[in-house]
């Protein structure tokens, strides 16, 4: 490929590669990586954007973008597909694949099954389209995989939570910081704080970490998808 | 992004043979039409709306990917 400039060696995991845009640069480093390795497994190669490019006018100033993409080592992860074929657990991978693959995000999916919940977990480099503008797309995808899963039937129900990138750990804690400001407003001003609208799991995290605190109350309030949690004062013994 | 409405659909219905995507463009944007058999109308609409909104979340997320603005029908044959 007369794009790539490798410095390191042929069978090195690293290469450089640059093209009109970030993306299309980055399609030719992972070209590259998919020839010296194949079967490769995307989510396991890592990029780092050199120059962004620029577009130029008429032919004059045309900078092309640069990258370097590097494999890193895969992750010991349990084998994909390891699922009995025509479980909830296998369903759930396929309708996964579908969307990461629909949305351009080549993700490894891991999947774990509890007494209460089945859960799944995607990895990979560029999830923000999967997770979307304050995570509305992966809870759409969560919302699709629970009534696909459990279509018309309530037997063995479980419910079904999907993860990308942390992002389900990192929206509880800002979720707890919120509770957490909420319920010492509604202490100061003595009176009613309601937070933002959010779904029902996100609803009772909050409704979860603030039964620790004795000063509060909360409940819930509106219909959805503009459903609420409201944290008032404790009444006063 | 066709196949994947088109999957979703015939996973949440009970006569998936009859699941149908009609991609059209109108001012600019992809516009999926989803048909469904009369009954499954509810199937794909759900409590309070629920599955057709996460339904056009998706559909503009994988829009959004191919740079395309992508909306959702539901094609109500009544």
């Amino acid at each position: 490929m007369s794009e790539t400039e490798g410095v390191a060696p042929e069978n090195d995991g690293i290469t450089e590669a640059e093209g009109e845009t970030v993306g299309e640069a980055k399609w030719v480093a992972l070209r590259e990586l998919e020839r010296r390795f194949p079967g490769l497994d995307k989510a396991s190669v890592q990029f780092t954007v050199l120059s962004e490019g620029e577009r130029g006018l008429l032919g004059v100033g045309q900078v092309p973008a640069r990258v370097i993409a590097r494999v890193s080592e895969p992750p010991p992860a349990a084998p994909p597909a390891s699922e009995e074929p025509g479980t909830s657990a296998a369903k759930l991978r396929e309708l996964l694949e579908r969307v990461c693959a629909a949305l351009g995000a080549p993700c490894r999916i891991a999947i774990t099954e509890d007494e209460e919940a089945i859960h799944a977990s995607l990895s990979g480099p560029d999830l923000g389209l999967v997770i979307g503008k304050r995570g509305h797309t992966i809870d759409a995808v969560q919302y699709l995989a629970n009534a696909v899963l459990w279509r018309g039937s309530d037997e063995g129900r479980k419910e079904v939570v999907v993860d990308a990138a942390g992002y389900r750990e990192r929206r509880r804690e800002a979720l707890e910081g919120l509770a957490e400001r909420a319920a010492s407003d509604a202490v100061q001003a003595q009176r009613p704080v309601a937070l933002e609208p959010m779904t029902a799991v996100e609803r009772k995290i909050v409704h979860v970490h603030l039964a620790e605190r004795q000063d509060v109350v909360t409940s819930s309030d509106g219909t959805e998808p503009n459903r609420r949690v409201v944290v008032s004062p404790a009444p006063s013994e | 992004m066709e196949e994947l409405l088109e999957y979703l659909a015939r996973n949440l219905v009970d006569k998936p043979d009859e699941v149908r995507v009609e991609r059209t463009e109108r001012d600019g944007a992809v516009v999926l039409r989803l048909h469904v058999a009369e009954d499954d109308i509810g199937k794909v609409i759900g409590r309070q709306g629920r599955i057709a909104r996460a339904l056009r979340t998706l559909v503009r997320a994988s829009g959004g990917h191919q740079h395309e603005r992508a909306l959702l029908e539901i094609v109500d044959a009544r």
